[in-house]
């Protein structure tokens, strides 16, 4: 135990004291979070310049109620209500007569104003928007952009028209505001969590209302944590070994210490990489969540099922990464057997939408329950509002340290024999022999 | 007593028998030399003995215990490819060596040591500003730190010039003197002969010379003779009885075929040319080398 000691306090040392560890320790989360903070740098600043559009009315009614929210808009709502900075694009609308004799060749020629940026959109209001119900009857808002899958501009048309045309029908019908208001009322589903009891004083607690962002948020962000931790200690242990082979230094300490201790004292040393680095951000977390008054969004019930289950997988895949690196000759077989060896870290990539969206379901429940899968997905489940039942965590705990068990013996068994031969390509062939026959 | 015993020990690599039923005995506190050809099986045994490889057949023994997945205490390991930690400074390399070695006192040792083979003002650089020499010392301190009572060295002299190879030298004549047991391989013949107590040659796996230098000597008998003469080689020609010659220029080694006369021999040459120097003697370690090893010398890839 003292040697395998000895070599993690080497192997953690080496690792912690390089510039790359210290940079990787900013960069990663900087490129990780980068998309979220593109998201909202983009939303801070959206393009100002104004936006020409043309509207096609075929029911003639909504000329003056466009124009009339246009003058709202462009006045008020596109005005920090507080700074008075501009913070969005004021619109400029060019009503167009429908061209009856050629509706195909209007449409062309707005089309190339479009393509040419002269104008942002094109907009058809159907001739039955008032009364739609009924056969024949062609009620439709139709939008033309270049991008109109994802271009929020369309909604303000479709909230002032409807709004106006909703308006007008209950005019027709003869209500009053109040008749109308309650007519249209739409009443949302709101989502709620589940009445619980608190442990430690016993009382009920109400339910709380659930929260998007948590819900998604927090799973990814421990997702995408333990991958990285994994990526950032486990991987690189198959190119430390093969580095440490094909120098000769592999010898010089088998004549010390025995192959599973050296394979130990490594993978340890990466463990403890890890957690320093897990405590940091977990830390850098927890502190800033709180600062910002969002501590309701820190899994701390989840944190132990994360810690000891990134344990147990950097474990696993980095035993089995250690006895591929010592059956490795050079670069090439190297990057050969990284892609394997990183499969059960990057199969739950996949299936982060499934398994948030239904943590409960037979796809997610079976996945995480399958070993070399369990740690990210199990702790995926745990972290989203949904409850797991406790047995599943427990039974998938069991799973990966007996499969670890496992990798760590056949990983031993490996390394013992590779680490020494040279010239030996790392087919499926040598590793079973290497494995089973020594 | 022995230290080491190994009893019909063999190792195969795939179809290549690298150390066949090799049987050998090293008396605790002596100097024990492994010479052979490349290939031979001589860094397959000492593997063996340390453990990093397990034999096949055969019963090896290390102060009389047999406990294969159990490390050596108290040994050095110096092994044939060096390999150092090229990015740690060399002090912090030492150290993190001497406690997987279990050594004690180890500050005091590395600048001891460092000292001794002139070291010392590298302690704070990194490995990799080391020339090959340099990290051969290096290395060799790393074997030696924590005063070990086994030290196994596999080609300790290879690389290194005279005046470091000297110094290696009397360092190791100076543990054996404290009690260490010393094995080492080498090619160099003449070192092996100075050195040590004790010979053991390994040739295609299997043991072909093991005893003293003088027990193996006997084995050939008085065969050769040493010879300065006027001529040279040119006096050597057509002289019968002779069976291989050596020709070192201003003097010529011959060896005798069996049963021949070398006072004929010298009757022979004093008819042709005036002789300056004539030794009958015992052949060298060297001479018997070649008289195993030459003949249809065969490397074996995995030992």
């Amino acid at each position: 135990m003292r040697k395998i000691w000895t070599l993690f306090k080497r192997e953690y040392r080496a690792a912690v004291r390089t510039k790359s560890f210290i940079i990787s320790l900013i960069l990663v989360p900087i490129l990780m979070g980068g998309g979220f903070a593109a998201m909202i740098i983009m939303e801070k600043n959206k393009d100002t310049d104004d936006k020409h559009f043309v509207v096609i009315d075929h029911s003639g009614l909504m000329t003056a109620p466009l124009n009339e929210a246009l003058e709202q808009r462009n006045s008020e709502e596109i005005f920090h209500a507080r700074t008075g900075e501009q913070i969005d694009a004021a619109y400029v609308v060019e009503f167009l007569e429908y061209d009856a004799q050629d509706p195909e060749g209007q449409r062309l020629a707005l089309s190339k104003r479009v393509e040419s940026q002269e104008l942002h959109a094109f907009i058809e209001i159907g001739p039955d928007i008032m009364h739609p119900a009924g056969e024949e009857k062609e009620a439709y808002i139709k939008y033309y952009s270049q991008h109109s899958f994802n271009d929020d501009n369309r909604y303000w048309f479709r909230n002032v028209i409807n709004n106006r045309v909703q308006e007008m029908r209950a005019a027709e019908l003869n209500l009053d505001e109040a008749q109308a208001e309650n007519l249209m009322w739409w009443i949302d589903v709101e989502g709620m969590g589940l009445v619980t009891i608190d442990k430690k004083t016993g009382e009920q607690l109400d339910a709380e209302k659930t929260n998007e962002l948590q819900t998604f948020l927090v799973p990814y962000v421990l997702m995408l944590l333990m991958f990285m931790l994994v990526m950032m200690s486990a991987i690189p242990q198959l190119s430390s070994v093969m580095e440490e082979k094909n120098e000769k230094i592999a010898e010089v300490l088998l004549g010390i210490i025995t192959p599973f201790q050296f394979m130990m004292g490594k993978v340890l040393g990466g463990i403890g990489v890890s957690l320093t680095t897990a405590a940091i951000y977990v830390g850098a977390g927890v502190f800033t969540l709180n600062y910002i008054g969002m501590e309701s969004m820190i899994p701390m019930d989840v944190l132990p099922w994360f810690f000891i289950f990134t344990v147990l997988f950097i474990l696993m895949v980095g035993s089995g990464m250690a006895a591929l690196g010592a059956t490795c000759n050079d670069n090439k077989d190297a990057q050969s057997l990284t892609f394997p060896g990183i499969l059960p870290a990057i199969i739950p990539m996949f299936l982060i939408a499934p398994v948030i969206a239904d943590p409960t379901g037979p796809l997610a429940t079976t996945m995480a329950l399958i070993p070399p899968f369990t740690p990210t997905l199990m702790v995926m489940r745990l972290a989203t509002p949904v409850t797991i039942p406790m047995w599943q965590p427990l039974v998938g705990l069991l799973g990966v340290v007996l499969f670890t068990i496992f990798t760590v013996w056949i990983g031993a068994r490996i390394f013992r024999t590779a680490i020494l031969i040279q010239g030996q390509k790392p087919t499926l062939a040598t590793l079973y022999k290497y494995a089973f026959k020594g | 007593m022995n230290i080491i015993e190994l009893t019909n020990v063999s190792k195969v690599f795939g179809t290549v028998v690298a150390v066949n039923k090799l049987s050998l005995e090293v008396p605790k506190g002596s100097i024990y030399g492994f010479i052979g050809p490349n290939g031979s099986g001589k860094t397959t045994t000492i593997r063996m003995i340390m453990k990093i490889m397990y034999p096949d057949a055969g019963q090896l023994l290390i102060n009389g215990q047999d406990d294969q997945f159990e490390r050596l205490k108290n040994v050095g390991y110096l092994p044939e490819d060096r390999g150092l930690y090229k990015k740690m400074k060399i002090g912090e390399l030492l150290q993190f060596l001497g406690e997987l070695n279990e050594g004690t006192d180890l500050p005091n040792r590395i600048n001891y040591w460092l000292e001794r083979l002139e070291l010392k003002e590298y302690k704070d650089k990194k490995v990799e500003t080391l020339s090959k020499g340099m990290r051969q010392k290096l290395q060799f301190i790393a074997t030696i730190l924590h005063e070990p009572q086994l030290i196994i060295l596999d080609e300790p002299f290879s690389g290194l010039d005279p005046v470091n190879a000297d110094m290696m030298k009397d360092i190791i004549l100076e543990l054996q003197q404290k009690g260490a047991t010393i094995i080492f391989s080498t090619h160099d013949m003449a070192m092996a002969e100075r050195m040590c107590d004790y010979i053991f040659m390994i040739y295609q796996g299997k043991k072909v010379l093991d005893g003293t230098l003088e027990n193996i000597q006997d084995q050939y008998g008085l065969d050769t003779l040493r010879i300065q003469s006027d001529m040279g080689t040119q006096a050597l020609k057509g002289l019968k009885g002779i069976d291989n010659v050596n020709d070192f220029g201003k003097l010529q080694e011959i060896r005798l075929e069996e049963g021949v006369d070398p006072q004929k021999i010298l009757a022979e040459l004093l008819k042709k040319t005036r002789i300056s120097k004539f030794e009958i003697t015992k052949p060298s370690l060297n001479d018997i080398f070649i008289r195993i090893a030459a003949p249809a010398r065969k490397e074996a890839p995995h030992a």
